[in-house]
Formats: structure tokens, C-alpha cells, sequence
């Protein structure tokens, strides 16, 4: 019946709109980063979606639970290199809210999603277009041709290159994840699951 | 001890649901407004359009408000479970001290805590493996120990600490009922 020792923030379950975004967003990257074709309506459509869960969090961010919160993980550099230090020593270490190193994990992930999905968008406009929107856009906008084709390429070189550091950072972030989680001696996806420890004993 | 409690359940079931509900408006926004962000650079403004932005505000407006409501549901939710492990807590820290003040042997405290969780005699022993005789001379123990008559009398050890413990305002002897305090 001991349920005690079980206080510290990192057992607890994240809030749903937490893993709902996670998840979702995890989801969205994978398929759009391994699975769909480039430039097609699915991928198009995926990649509004993953934006407005990334949306959805950072809005949670500001308004959400305190755990879930951007005050409850401000990026520091120090306290990233404190926790580097931790993770060397082989040291566990419960924080409340995310790990500074998971933390500045979250930043950057996001900054790289948004930055995916802004120039995504930038290339692909409306999501319900059959056919990407500049192919469509063509005659009628008293543009140069070349001039936007120009302009799309480095829009897809910098959707590539971010999309691509994006995949291994979230595998980074999974290592991280899993190294946390044999210190720790738990598993800690489970909070991101939403299921509690089972069993009390 | 295994798993949240029904009602537990039930109000993380509610706020999933919400959570649901607010990623599925974002959704919604975030297509409308690629929509008429994209239609308003390729065509203008006009009326259409103009509504799918509004549509689109009001999605995204929709969606802070409800995450607000969100939170507050949420923060509720660990409160009353906070509250709720911390009485458990107590109590069970309270028993513990009590039995130890007693001097209650391992096999006696086990068999008084069942006595206290509502197992009769018969379920201690069938729990236990033991005799019902066997049971039943250490209830009596435990009885002797702690100056009390009977089960009822045990319990009520317990939840009268509980109800003279830490609550605000003088606590009343017993003299009088506590009928109409505070609405």
C-alpha cells in the first residue's frame, strides 16, 4: 500500500493537451518526414496539422497547466550544462517540469516544426487546392516566373534542412528519453502515455 | 491501490474529452486560415474570404478560451487528488502511530487494519491463512490493547482524531452539535 516516495513531479501524468500535442506532433513529423510523398496534398495536409498542434501547445504554454507552462521550463543554458553534468555522473535527477536539457530539446523542436511547417506552407498555400498553390498562382500573378521558382527553392532547401535536423534531434530526444529513463530506474514515456505506475507495490 | 479511483477516472475522462475538442478546433482554425491566408494573397479580399478569416479568429479565440477552461478543470482535478493522497496519507500515518503506541505485535497490527478496513473475522482469516480462533484471540488482543470494547469502538479511536485534529475554530467537547456551523 505504499504509494509514498512517489511525490516528485516526474512520476505524474502529463495533462492530455500535453500528449495529445506530443503524440500528434510526433505522429505528424514521422509521416511527413518517412512516409508521404513530398509535396503532396497528404503531406500538405499533415503539415497544417502538425502546425496547429504546435500552435495549440504554445497557446498551452501560455494559458496552460503550470507544469505545462513556459515558465516551468525556461530555456537556460546553465542549468542545461548542470544536467549535462548530472547525466555524465550517471545522476538522476527529478525536476518538475522538463529536464533543462529536455527542455531546450522542446524549444528547439518547436522552432524547427515552425520553421518546417511556415516555409511548407510557403510553398504549398491553401491546404484545399488540388494543386500546390504557385502552379495554380502561374499567369496570374504578374510576377516572374523565375523570380518565384528562385524564391521556392530556398524555401524547400531551408524546409529540408530544418525538416531533416528536425528527425534528428527527435531522435536525440528519444535517446535522451531513454537514458533519463534507465537512470531513473522507470519508464518515463509513461507520463506522456497518461497511465499511472501500476500496481502500488 | 491499483489505478485511479472511479471518480478520478471520470474527471480525467472529461478533461481528455475537452482536450480532444480544443485539438480538433486548432485543427480547424489552422486549415481555415492557410485557407484565406492563401486566398487573400492569390485573389484579394472579398466577402468569402473575408468570413473564413473570421471563421478562423473566432476558431482560434475559441481555442485559448477553451485551454483556459482546460486548465482550470485540470488544476482542480490534482488538487482534490492531492488533497485526497494527503488525508490518506494522514490516516494511514495516524493508524500507524496508534498501533505503534499500543504496542501492537506485526500479525496484530495486520489483523487490526483489516478489522479496520470492514473485513470480519472470517475474511481475516481466510486472508491471513490462519485460524478463525486464532483471529479472533488477536483481535481480542488488539481490543485489549487499545482500551476498547469492539470494532465500532476501535473505528471510532480513529475518526475521532480524525475529527479533532487540525480543524479550525475551537473544537467543541462534544457538549454541544455542531449542527448549523456555517451554512
Amino acid at each position: 500500500m505504499s504509494e509514498t516516495g512517489s511525490g516528485g513531479g516526474a512520476d505524474r501524468p502529463w495533462d492530455p493537451i500535453v500528449r495529445l500535442t506530443h503524440w500528434g506532433i510526433a505522429v505528424a513529423v514521422l509521416l511527413n518526414g518517412l512516409v508521404t510523398e513530398d509535396g503532396g496534398q497528404v503531406h500538405v495536409w499533415i503539415g497544417y496539422a502538425a502546425l496547429a498542434l504546435l500552435a495549440l501547445r504554445l497557446v498551452w504554454g501560455v494559458v496552460g497547466t503550470r507544469r505545462a507552462r513556459f515558465t516551468a521550463f525556461p530555456p537556460s543554458l546553465s542549468a542545461a550544462r548542470e544536467h549535462l553534468g548530472e547525466l555524465v555522473g550517471l545522476r538522476y535527477r527529478d525536476y518538475p517540469s522538463h529536464n533543462p536539457l529536455g527542455s531546450l530539446m522542446a524549444y528547439a523542436l518547436w522552432g524547427l516544426l515552425a520553421v518546417v511547417t511556415l516555409t511548407g506552407i510557403g510553398m504549398a498555400g491553401s491546404p484545399f487546392d488540388e494543386r500546390p498553390a504557385f502552379v495554380q498562382a502561374e499567369g496570374q500573378l504578374d510576377r516572374d516566373d523565375d523570380e518565384r521558382e528562385e524564391e521556392n527553392e530556398v524555401l524547400e532547401e531551408i524546409h529540408e534542412v530544418a525538416a531533416n535536423l528536425m528527425l534528428v534531434l527527435a531522435a536525440l530526444h528519444v535517446g535522451g528519453v531513454a537514458l533519463e529513463s534507465s537512470l531513473a530506474g522507470r519508464n518515463l514515456v509513461r507520463p506522456m502515455l497518461g497511465t499511472r505506475r501500476g500496481g502500488g507495490r | 491501490m491499483t489505478g485511479p479511483e472511479p471518480g478520478e477516472r471520470r474527471g480525467g475522462a472529461r478533461s481528455t474529452a475537452l482536450a480532444v475538442v480544443l485539438v480538433l478546433q486548432a485543427l480547424a482554425a489552422a486549415f481555415f486560415a492557410g485557407d484565406a491566408v492563401a486566398d487573400i494573397t492569390l485573389a484579394g479580399l472579398d466577402l468569402h474570404v473575408a468570413m473564413e478569416a473570421v471563421i478562423a479568429l473566432a476558431l482560434a479565440a475559441g481555442v485559448v478560451f477553451g485551454a483556459r477552461e482546460m486548465r482550470r478543470m485540470v488544476e482542480q482535478a490534482d488538487r482534490s487528488e492531492a488533497a485526497l493522497m494527503a488525508a490518506r496519507g494522514a490516516l494511514g500515518e495516524l493508524i500507524e502511530a496508534r498501533f505503534a503506541h499500543w504496542g501492537l505485535t506485526p500479525a496484530e497490527a495486520s489483523v487490526a487494519l483489516m478489522a479496520l478496513k470492514g473485513f470480519d473475522v472470517a475474511a481475516i482469516a481466510g486472508l491471513r491463512g490462519a485460524a478463525l480462533g486464532t483471529v479472533r484471540a488477536q483481535l481480542a488482543h488488539v481490543y485489549a490493547k487499545a482500551g476498547v470494547a469492539s470494532r465500532a469502538e476501535l473505528l471510532a479511536v480513529f475518526i475521532d482524531d480524525l475529527l479533532e485534529g487540525p480543524v479550525d475554530g475551537p473544537a467543541a467537547g462534544g457538549d454541544e452539535l455542531p449542527a448549523a456551523r456555517e451554512g
